[in-house]
């Protein structure tokens, strides 16, 4: 490359005044492109991208404290205004959601406290955030109830985890819950790690109850060929991350075994990739799998979630106007009454 | 906890959870066995245990309780 190429853009400093909207700032943040200003910038501009490209299916990835910190209801919206198609998750951000829906609260705290103190009162901790121990327990109990009204109605058949989350959405009346918005609205909710979190552990209690007949069986590997259909029958395929983990690997290696591989991403974690974990993996790496196409749009945004996907959306909702109405694949192909 | 050994509360037992913290609790042995899961703090259990849970739910529901008793 010539030397005059790596001179092209001059970074522009960023001007404020008591009157900038999200987007104006973003275009801000823009006009710098530098740092993680210029990596957020990008983001929108993917973002907003995959809105407006026909017949993008999106991928939100979730992980972490989304719910806790304050992000579920900017979730729904999501799922309400099609502006998101297939939601991958930790097994937690769905509990975390649960518990909200049958009255449990997660509430502001402080990291700098007695832990030993919180034990004995029995309150759990997330970072800065409290959650008593009895949200969860009621949680567990109305599972519990919910996991036996489920079986009963499959009648010994298996269930995969979309299948599960719509069960479970389908029996929640909270409007602003995740998983009542994608039961409502025909979003499908993977859990990959189901297990590996309250739904799993509740499961035990839900079997060894005295003399239960109808017992919830859940089969993850019938995930497989859903989700990979969805990415085989996609014409293109866009992921968004929040954290990583096994969410972010499902969506990739769905891209990759349907053949296809992601066409946009957005990640958003604090994770390194020095370690080979995948949370933390660039996605240049990610190219190297086949899991990304090489000529994808791409950023990774080294951030805290809830500091930047806010952001990202009000700026990418700001740009496409209160107009505009997104033309999904899978809504449209749910609506022709195809797909699985 | 101040637990002298003596005292026989569901608070004491292992299966404990807290439900409506601090009076009631949610049994995890009671609901294996198809009973009600739902009871009081200091409801005295059959699975007490002296080495108990080090929590604050049995010393204040006795507070509570005879801050009841007084009103």
């Amino acid at each position: 490359m010539d030397r005059k190429e790596y001179l092209k853009e001059p970074v522009n400093h960023i001007k404020i005044n008591g009157t900038l909207t999200v987007d104006q700032l973003m275009q801000q943040f823009k006009n710098s492109g530098s740092l993680g200003a210029g990596r957020l910038s990008a983001a929108c501009d993917i973002y907003e991208k995959m809105l407006r490209e026909k017949d993008c299916t999106i991928f939100l990835a979730l992980s972490g404290a989304v719910v806790p910190a304050g992000m579920r209801t900017l979730v729904t919206d999501l799922i309400r205004n099609h502006l998101v198609d297939v939601i991958v998750s930790t097994g937690a951000c769905m509990v975390h959601d649960a518990i909200e829906a049958v009255g449990g609260h997660h509430y502001k705290g402080s990291w700098a406290v007695n832990d030993t103190e919180l034990y004995k009162y029995h309150l759990f901790r997330i970072y800065d955030i409290f959650v008593p121990e009895e949200d969860y327990v009621r949680l567990d109990f109305k599972l519990s109830e919910l996991y036996a009204d489920i079986a009963k109605e499959r009648n010994g058949e298996s269930l995969a985890s979309d299948e599960f989350t719509y069960e479970l959405g389908k029996r929640l009346s909270d409007e602003n819950s995740i998983l009542r918005a994608a039961y409502e609205e025909n979003v499908p909710i993977f859990l990959p790690s189901v297990r590996d979190s309250e739904f799993g552990f509740i499961h035990w209690l839900h079997a060894s109850q005295k003399d239960q007949k109808s017992v919830l069986l859940l089969d993850a590997f019938k995930d497989v060929p859903t989700i990979c259909g969805i990415c085989a029958r996609s014409p293109k395929n866009g992921m968004i991350v929040i954290g990583g983990g096994v969410p972010r690997n499902t969506i990739q290696s769905s891209a990759l075994a349907s053949k296809k591989g992601l066409d946009y991403a957005v990640v958003i974690t604090l994770d390194r990739p020095e370690t080979g974990g995948l949370s933390g993996s660039t996605l240049e790496e990610t190219v190297s799998w086949g899991k990304m196409k090489g000529s994808a749009d791409h950023v990774m945004i080294i951030g805290e979630a809830l500091m930047v996907f806010p952001f990202l959306v009000a700026s990418a909702i700001e740009r496409l106007g209160k107009d505009f109405k997104r033309d999904s694949f899978l809504q449209r192909e749910k609506c022709m009454g195809k797909g699985n | 906890m101040e637990n002298n050994g003596e005292e026989k509360f569901c608070g004491n037992c292992d299966s404990h959870n807290c439900y409506d913290y601090p009076s009631k609790v949610f049994c995890s042995t009671r609901y294996w066995q198809n009973k009600s899961p739902i009871v009081d703090t200091l409801w005295r259990c059959e699975d007490y245990n002296k080495v108990s849970q080090e929590c604050y739910c049995v010393r204040e529901a006795k507070k509570k309780a005879a801050e009841s008793a007084e009103s």
